[in-house]
């Protein structure tokens, strides 16, 4: 009866909320725990310390024997180089990842499933920008990030219009329904894989809040906040990018991802800007983007506006921990160890070529 | 032998010479009795100074375990060597990395090599597959063909003609079959339906030439016109790691090639198994010394690790190195370290020397196999504190009886114990073989469970208890003297018998002595008839279960008497150990003097009630009677209400008044003797330092003065204030002491009480254990016994009984033996660590652990 009586209820807002709670752990509880481990591996600053003081890439990995990585680099052998750190980096994420989704149910499974979707977009770009500059196809397959590869991946150099791109191999990808407002480019040169890029990037980032949010209760608080940083960053960049490019603005303000905090207000002056000034000013009318744009220089020593946003990313991530019942955690920690693994291929690349004045440039997570 | 008390360390200083570093800290790994300490703990682990050797070492393993995964891909099995070999020379160290070097060159140049081979192996069968399958496609494919020329023909008549265009381009290829879905989609979308695929699959497993894994792929046939398409479908064909083979056209050319291709393949077979002979002489050769080459690095390694320790002094060119070490076995130490300079041909020996140590030491007990169970009992609480008395040694006896207690069961208790012997028997096979986690818990304590199974027939037998079955060895003393005439009577009248202890008691002999029963409880208690039993096995098992407790403190009070004369700190002795002796004796133990004196007493019927005579000792303090009285000050007859004299009314008053003074009186005792002690003594210290022309000798004598506090620290009766105090006089903080004092008494008064009460949890496990087994035995074995049903056939109840036997018996060893076992060894473990260790044990302490190679290799083994 007692049961019955919980169904017939009204399904507020309130109750679901309190529904999601009561149940999240039997599903989700084990994964929850897992992720939240992983995250207590996550480098500490006093790592970081004692990887800036690393002479060669062998210290690094003695160091890094000590933290969570553990024996990751022990059946290389020496020399070591920058490049099979990476590789290693990533396998290592890749399987976490690949046990979390498999542990995973819906709707965790579908929502690990759009973070990986970034991640193919990012390689589908890789491959057709790759064969248009006459790579082969073996070594653009070889540097395509491995939580972001699926069946058809390898084909993509076939194509040679969008439509054909569309139709022969994305329709059966999950990207499918991003791609759609691509098809009409008429041909894949430069300017439109950059053109593919962002609209793709734009329709996953406001499919993936859209899910979030249908999601509801604290995953749709929680990953709002970071994809509308996510998608309010993408907006900014662009616009920065477009300066001195063939681009219309018109075609510019269609790239807008529209989930963001600047959305539509924001994004309607950001389309209008024509140099850096403006796009200050119309960023910083929101309240918790002006510390981003100040003390930004393009001088040595100043940081520029990429880190200040990596920074805050890091940060919103982190805040990613502090609610429970939520799926935003499995988000923040892969962003997070794809921080880290910048931070250690930082490190690596300056302690390899020995150029160690630039060394203090990563982002510190904890 | 040292198990009352943790071995006498000491902190010593080794100077090594540099040449002669190796090569005792090598003799110091085989003898295992020192702990280093790090001497330099800022130091990363990159900036250390045997970091480049620990690097080698990083390196050798790294070839090891390569060489030991081909080893186990060939499926040899590694020989492991009779002795431990020892650690090599340094030098020995390259020849060593040069072999590893050069068998891991070699063995990359076999595996390039065969996989080459298997490559090659790989695509001439893929080949001969395609021959062989495509020629079923072809002649589906001339058939079509010939239709599609006919529909063309008319067509092209029309036209005018076209011969060429007729003619249809194909690729062959092999596919892995999992992607032939895809790959047939996708040619189908990118060639817009204009190509003609046909696939099969192959039958054979194929190996794959890199990983060896089995594979499954798939032969496929691809017809389309024209040469665009022809790009197309090869980068489709490409982007699927689809392999393409030439394949001619006619029928009598892939008869041909298919031939030539059989004996590429035989040729090949040949070659593959050679390389495959060699391969396998090569790893055999590494299987025979891979075991000892891995010790060796291990060795070499661990060597190093702790040469980081040390810190290099660079004027005398030394490795100062300090660590702990057992004072009884310096000898052994030292002679290790002549032992290694003379091996190095060092002509400067090397010193040990003993130094004052700041920190406290390690703890460390030498434990056998048989005290080691009982010895991890007490540390999964707490390290012993250095040299405090070891809980563990009375743990042997304590333990397993506590259990007793609560497990009495005769027949549960043998096969506990014959569980465990056999344990015992072949604990030597079975040492080496991993048990899993759950089994090598109880192997472990097999040793503990042994004396649990002993001990619980020993207070079975006392409950006179075998399977809810008493044994009647001496005959029951109790006698029913009743007539048939007597008993139909009671029948009628449904009244029970209550027998007299006066008239219904002798064996069947009413000339005999009137002796109780020789040896535990009367077997009459048993029987199913005795209405009563339970009533009195509870007041049997309550109260021995409260003087079994009181006894236990007690000891344990008395241990913490004989740490305090252990460490000197005799205001520990007046301050602490009296009062609590006090209290628990004026309280607890006048309840168990009375709980004697009331068996003593016999039968009467005046009894009083011990639970309400020691409430009323409190309530009823000002009244002159603790009990009831007549107006005469004689005790009266009994009321029911349990409020009757123990003995004398005005004597029982008198001491039951003077006991709770006492008690009340020991609670300030132990509150303010000790800080106040201290405090005068940290004021008279610092009024003679003030007032002292020469401050250097007072300081002197200060320090001796407070010697014994600062061993006294060890026993973790005043926190940090005396700690702070030893170093400098600063920092003594009266309130803090004062604090941990207050908790301190307010936590020994109260634990008295709910200790004591706690207690009783020996007689609660107790009577559930006899309760459950008896119900066992009723609903399950003594049902079939006894039911009428089963009269007259004589087959079917036994059948019956054999099947009732295996559930119980099931039952038994499920519930009883495992479930019920497992509770009264945890509040066992309970009563140990809370009641009993409370009372005087630390276990502030950390361990030894010793820099031996022994351990080292078993733990590398283990993981």
């Amino acid at each position: 009866i007692w049961v019955a009586l919980l169904l017939d209820k009204p399904k507020s807002t309130m109750d679901m909320l309190q529904l999601g709670d009561w149940t999240f752990n039997a599903d989700n509880g084990y994964l929850e725990g897992l992720v939240r481990g992983f995250k207590a591996g996550i480098l500490s600053e006093a790592d970081y310390v004692n990887l800036e003081q690393c002479e060669t890439l062998e210290d690094v990995k003695l160091h890094l024997q000590s933290t969570s990585y553990g024996s990751f680099l022990q059946n290389e052998p020496s020399p070591l180089n920058v490049s099979t750190v990476d590789d290693k980096l990533k396998e290592l994420l890749v399987v976490e990842f690949e046990h979390m989704r498999n542990q995973a149910v819906q709707p965790l499974s579908q929502f690990l499933d759009f973070v990986t979707y970034s991640y193919m977009i990012d390689n589908i770009v890789l491959l057709i920008s790759g064969t248009l500059h006459g790579r082969p196809a073996s070594e653009l397959i070889a540097n395509c990030h491995p939580l972001g590869s699926f069946e058809q991946m390898e084909s993509v150099c076939i194509a040679t219009t969008p439509a054909d791109l569309y139709n022969a191999v994305l329709i059966d990808t999950p990207l499918a329904p991003f791609f759609q407002e691509c098809v009409s480019q008429q041909d894949l040169d430069e300017m439109n894989v950059e053109l593919i890029r962002n609209t793709l990037y734009k329709a996953y980032l406001e499919a993936f809040y859209e899910f979030c949010q249908e999601l509801g209760g604290r995953t749709a608080e929680v990953m709002g906040s970071l994809l509308q940083f996510e998608a309010d960053r993408r907006a900014v960049i662009i616009t920065i990018n477009s300066f001195g490019t063939e681009l219309s603005k018109d075609d510019r303000a269609k790239l807008y991802p529209r989930c963001g905090k600047l959305h539509p207000d924001g994004l309607a002056r950001l389309a209008r800007a024509d140099e850096y000034e403006s796009v200050r000013v119309a960023s910083e009318a929101y309240g918790e983007y002006r510390p981003l744009f100040e003390g930004v220089g393009t001088n040595p020593g100043d940081k520029t506006l990429e880190d200040k946003f990596f920074e805050h990313e890091v940060a919103l991530n982190k805040d990613a921990f502090l609610q429970q019942f939520q799926f935003g955690v499995f988000f923040a920690y892969i962003k997070l160890k794809e921080q880290e693994h910048r931070n250690i291929i930082w490190i690596s690349e300056c302690v390899a070529q020995r150029n160690r004045s630039k060394i203090k440039n990563y982002v510190p997570i904890f | 032998m040292s198990i009352f008390r943790s071995e006498e360390m000491t902190l010593s200083q080794i100077f090594l010479q540099s040449e002669a570093a190796y090569a005792i800290v090598s003799e110091l790994g085989e003898l295992g009795a020192v702990q280093f300490r790090d001497l330099n703990p800022d130091v990363n682990a990159f900036q250390r100074k045997f970091v480049n050797e620990v690097r080698r070492c990083d390196e050798m393993e790294r070839t090891l375990r390569f060489l030991n995964k081909e080893i186990e891909k060939a499926e040899l099995c590694v020989q492991d060597p009779h002795t431990r070999p020892d650690a090599p020379h340094p030098q020995e160290m390259i020849d060593l990395e040069n072999k590893f070097e050069q068998l891991e060159s070699e063995m990359k140049e076999i595996n390039a090599n065969q996989e080459r081979l298997n490559r090659n192996f790989l695509e001439l069968m893929e080949l001969k597959q395609i021959l062989n399958k495509t020629s079923t496609f072809f002649e589906e494919a001339g058939a079509h063909q010939a239709e599609l020329t006919e529909g063309l023909h008319d067509k092209s008549a029309l036209l005018g003609g076209e011969e060429s265009s007729r003619h249809l381009n194909f690729v062959a290829g092999v596919i892995l079959r999992e992607r032939v879905p895809g790959f047939e989609r996708l040619l189908w979308r990118a060639c817009r339906g204009n190509v003609f695929l046909r696939y099969t699959e192959i039958e054979e497993e194929m190996e794959d030439p890199v990983t060896g894994d089995i594979v499954h792929k798939c032969v496929f046939i691809i017809f389309f016109q024209g040469d665009q398409l022809r790009s197309r479908v090869k980068k489709i064909c490409e982007g699927y790691r689809a392999t393409l083979y030439p394949c001619p056209d006619s029928p009598a050319e892939r008869r041909e090639m298919a031939i030539g291709v059989a004996t590429r393949i035989e040729d090949l077979k040949t070659v593959l198994g050679q390389t495959q002979d060699h391969r396998c002489r090569v790893l055999q050769t590494v299987a025979k010394s891979l075991r000892s080459w891995e010790i060796k690095v291990k060795k070499i390694k661990a060597i190093y690790h702790a040469l980081n320790l040390c810190d290099f002094d660079s004027t005398t060119k030394c490795l100062i190195g300090e660590c702990w070490c057992p004072v009884s076995d310096l000898e052994s130490i030292r002679s290790a370290i002549r032992r290694g300079t003379e091996r190095s041909g060092s002509s400067v020996p090397s010193v040990l020397n003993s130094i004052a140590a700041e920190e406290n030491p390690p703890t460390f007990f030498r434990n056998n196999k048989f005290t080691k169970g009982f010895q991890n009992i007490v540390e999964a609480y707490g390290v012993a504190n250095y040299q405090e008395a070891n809980p563990a040694l009375f743990t042997i006896i304590t333990f397993p009886f506590l259990f007793a207690i609560m497990f009495g069961d005769c027949g549960h208790g043998l096969i506990m114990a014959l569980f465990a012997f056999t344990l015992i028997l072949k604990e030597k096979s079975l040492m080496k073989k991993d048990l899993g986690e759950m089994f090598s818990t109880i192997f472990a304590g097999r040793y503990v469970v042994f004396l649990m199974g002993l001990f619980s027939m020993y207070t079975g037998l006392i409950y006179n208890d075998c399977f809810s079955k008493a044994f009647d060895i001496f005959g029951s003393r109790w006698y029913i003297g009743l007539t048939a005439q007597d008993y139909q009577s009671l029948e009628k009248a449904d009244k029970e018998f209550q027998m007299n202890p006066i008239e219904n008691w002798y064996n069947g002999n009413i000339n005999s002595t009137r002796s109780p029963y020789p040896f535990g409880i009367d077997p009459i208690w048993q029987e199913t008839l005795s209405e009563n039993s339970i009533t009195f096995t509870n007041s049997f098992k309550m109260k021995m279960s409260i003087i079994i407790g009181v006894i236990h403190m007690t000891f344990g009070i008395t241990l913490s008497l004989s740490n305090h004369l252990f460490f000197k700190s005799y205001i520990s002795i007046i301050g602490e150990f009296i009062p609590q002796v006090l209290f628990l004796m004026s309280l607890f133990g006048y309840l168990c003097a009375a709980i004697i004196y009331k068996w003593t007493l016999g039968v009467t019927q005046n009894a009083p009630s011990l639970l309400i005579t020691l409430i009323n000792m409190f309530l009823q303090f000002t009244s002159p009677y603790p009990c009831k009285v007549d107006s005469h000050g004689h005790p009266l007859k009994d009321q029911g209400d349990g409020q009757n004299c123990l003995f004398d009314p005005a004597a029982q008053g008198y001491l039951q008044k003077l006991l709770v003074v006492m008690a009340v009186v020991c609670i300030p005792w132990m509150l303010l003797t000790k800080p106040l002690y201290l405090r005068h003594k940290h004021k008279k210290a610092q009024s003679y330092s003030i007032n002292s022309p020469y401050p250097d000798t007072v300081g002197l004598t200060e320090s001796e003065g407070e010697d014994d506090e600062v061993v006294h620290h060890d026993d973790d009766n005043d926190g940090p204030g005396s700690k702070k105090d030893h170093k400098g006089n600063r920092g003594f903080q009266f309130s803090e002491i004062f604090v941990h004092q207050a908790i301190h008494t307010i936590e020994f008064c109260l634990g008295c009480i709910s200790h004591t009460a706690s207690y009783l949890r020996l007689w609660a496990l107790s009577l559930a254990h006899a309760e459950l087994s008896n119900v066992l035995w009723n609903m399950v074995l003594h049902t079939v016994l006894q039911t009428s049903m089963l009269d007259g056939m004589g087959f079917v109840r036994a059948i019956a009984i054999f099947l009732a036997f295996g559930f119980w018996a099931l039952l038994t060893i499920a519930i009883l033996l495992i479930m019920e076992g497992l509770s009264a060894f945890l509040h066992t473990l309970r009563l140990h660590w809370v009641e009993f260790q409370s009372k005087f044990y630390g276990g502030d302490g950390y361990k030894f652990s010793p820099f031996s190679f022994a351990t080292i290799l078993e733990g590398e083994d283990e993981t």
